[in-house]
């Protein structure tokens, strides 16, 4: 589904968000088009998690406006958001604690169907992801990288046409993130995606286009390739050369 | 035995096993032979333990399942009885009273709900209300002396209460109405059915979604559920189930007075599902039985301060058992039968957290 030429899903125009005095997103220009994957990176504190909180509803823009698909969805609240077929993962784990692998898999599968079709996309999800081992476990109690495993999960489960995802090979060992690498490329033969990322190795993996935020605002886009060797970029983010 | 004991935590989503429905049937078999035992004075206080053990439900349902602290819980039981009291001697026969001892405290709780919920009332701010609400209907209720307070034929009589509220008639039989041991009967079968109620909920996805609640609100909203609903129907169903409680209790004492809305009975509601455990049901009932026995107890010796020894038993509770006696209980239990209290967790099936209770 590299059908990168085709329509726009999600686009912003002019959005801001100011804490107090702080332009955590500074009138941003954003553009993805269906089937992309995308990914973001920048400085701790460039903007991004703020970015996909926008985006999702979790907080509303100060001004400027979202469009999903064509509809503006500036100012909905987040569970509509989510019906719209926006799925997230957030930087830090967001997940039932108190709950059963399983159990959280399955609140976020049978949302908009009967307990019968629940079960089976929970059975797929398990399967795609390996949570065997877990899945009965309190989620509460398991390992940080398999947390994130459940919470990709969850999103994956509800099937969405855009998953955000927030740093999600943080806290994962060399293996986990190859996997989890390989699972988004999988993901993105149907779905848009668009992944928060420092690993450079896991970057080069999967990105193609790859936005760069500084200070709230879109500072690069480009290629890869392009990003990684633009002089202001490794000024701004990298400050090490030997990541390129 | 151990499995069984394993169980004793706070809710989860699973059908409730052979092991919980064995005890329910023993527990009601208990409750149905009692009274072979018990003398008429004896009955007619465990009624009252039954009959609050509806509003002590009505709140921990609240709380530990979907996380709604309701201080104020005593403002539908308040206008349960009351309805039922007025209504009752106001018509002819007391079926449409005691629905209506029900429905109307859900309609209150319907409207305040609404503007708590989709006011986005912080939960703290939504605790407090709820208790200033019942607090400003005890103020009310109280200024109700004049005899220009009238609903119907009956006076309101401020705050010495409605007296001679009328006994309960069989639906069928109006000739006939309830005495001591039937109001008993009748308030072990509700409690029994609400019970069994409540627990079922818990395996509706509706019932999974209000721990997801409980647990993480925020991912809740972004899997697309509107978790307001979700907080109003918890709310309005508590307001039915006390409310439900409260026509119980005029029934029972045959009473109404202001101190149903009182800050004294707000109060106790807290200390019973904290001394019992918010986290299972049984908690709760068993955090009425104890405290209503201890006040009677210290009432005996002869204790002034009653309210006080309350406040002090609350703060040991807090502070030394803050699962409540039931989940405390059943962890020492299960140290005693040889298994590992945290071990469950470890185990591997969807009931580990689960409390059937
Ligand atoms: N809720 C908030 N209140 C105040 N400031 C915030 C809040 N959330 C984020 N910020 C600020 O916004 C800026 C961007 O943060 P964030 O979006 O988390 O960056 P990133 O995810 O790129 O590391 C930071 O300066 C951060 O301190
Ligand atoms: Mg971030």
């Amino acid at each position: 589904m590299k059908d990168v030429a085709g329509t726009t899903l999600i686009e912003t125009r002019q959005l801001v968000k100011s804490f107090g005095g702080v332009r955590a997103t500074d009138t941003v220009d954003f553009i993805l088009k269906e089937g992309e994957l995308r990914c973001l990176i920048g400085p701790n504190g460039a903007g991004k998690s703020t970015f996909f909180k926008l985006l999702t509803g979790q907080i509303a823009p100060t001004s400027g406006n979202i469009l999903f698909d064509g509809d503006d969805v500036t100012g909905l609240s987040s569970f509509e958001i989510a019906r719209q077929g926006i799925g997230i993962k957030n930087q830090k784990p967001d997940v039932f604690d108190g709950l059963s692998a399983r159990e959280n898999l399955w609140l976020a599968a049978q949302f908009d169907t009967d307990k019968k079709t629940a079960d089976r996309r929970v059975e797929r999800v398990v399967d795609e992801l390996k949570l065997g081992a877990f899945v009965h476990k309190l989620v509460g109690e398991l390992a940080h990288g398999q947390r994130q495993w459940v919470e990709i999960g969850m999103v994956m489960a509800r099937s969405p046409r855009l998953i955000l995802l927030d740093e999600p090979s943080a806290g994962m060992d060399q293996e986990e993130r190859v996997r989890t690498a390989e699972l988004l490329k999988a993901l993105n033969t149907t779905t848009t995606i668009v992944v928060v990322e420092h690993d450079m190795q896991f970057i080069k993996r999967i990105a193609d286009v790859v936005t760069v935020f500084h200070r709230g605002k879109i500072l690069r886009e480009a290629h890869v390739d392009v990003v990684l060797r633009d002089p202001e970029v490794r000024n701004v983010y990298l400050g090490r050369t030997e990541v390129v | 035995m151990a499995k069984f004991l394993q169980r004793l935590q706070s809710p989860s989503g699973e059908r409730p096993g052979a092991a919980w429905w064995a005890f329910v049937v023993i527990a009601s078999l208990i409750l149905a032979l009692l009274p072979q035992t018990l003398g008429l004075a004896q009955l007619l206080d465990l009624s009252v333990v039954l009959v609050l053990a509806l509003l002590a439900l009505s709140m921990s349902f609240l709380w530990g399942y979907i996380g709604i602290l309701s201080f104020g819980q005593t403002a539908f039981f308040g206008t349960g009885g009351y309805v039922y009291a007025v209504a009752a001697m106001n018509f002819d026969s007391t079926t449409l009273p005691f629905l209506l001892g029900i429905v109307l405290p859900m309609l209150l709780a319907a409207v305040l709900g609404y503007f708590m919920v989709y006011g986005k009332l912080s939960d703290i701010y939504f605790s407090v209300m709820t208790l200033v609400i019942t607090l400003i209907m005890n103020k009310a209720m109280r200024a109700t002396s004049g005899s220009q307070y009238v609903v119907g034929d009956v006076r309101l009589n401020g705050q010495n209460g409605i007296p001679g509220v009328p006994p309960l008639q069989v639906p069928w039989n109006p000739e006939v109405t309830l005495f001591i041991d039937h109001v008993y009967y009748l308030a072990a079968a509700l409690l029994i059915l609400v019970y069994i109620g409540l627990r079922l909920l818990l395996t509706t996805s509706f019932g999974r979604v209000m721990i997801g609640i409980r647990e993480n609100e925020q991912r809740i909203e972004l899997l697309g559920y509107d978790a307001r609903r979700y907080k109003l129907l918890a709310f309005i169903l508590s307001g039915a189930l006390a409310g439900l409680s409260g026509t119980m209790f005029a029934i029972w004492g045959n009473f109404v007075a202001p101190e149903m809305f009182g800050l004294d009975r707000a109060a106790e509601v807290i200390i019973w599902v904290i001394v019992g455990g918010k986290a299972t049901l049984i908690g709760p009932i068993v955090g009425v039985g104890i405290i209503q026995y201890l006040t009677s107890w210290l009432g005996m010796q002869g204790v002034g301060q009653v309210t006080l020894v309350l406040g002090v038993i609350l703060i040991v509770f807090v502070l030394a058992f803050k699962d409540g006696l039931v989940p405390t209980l059943g962890n020492l239990l299960l140290r005693l039968v040889g298994a590992d209290p945290e071990s469950r967790i470890k185990k591997g099936s969807d009931l580990e957290k689960g409390s059937d209770l």
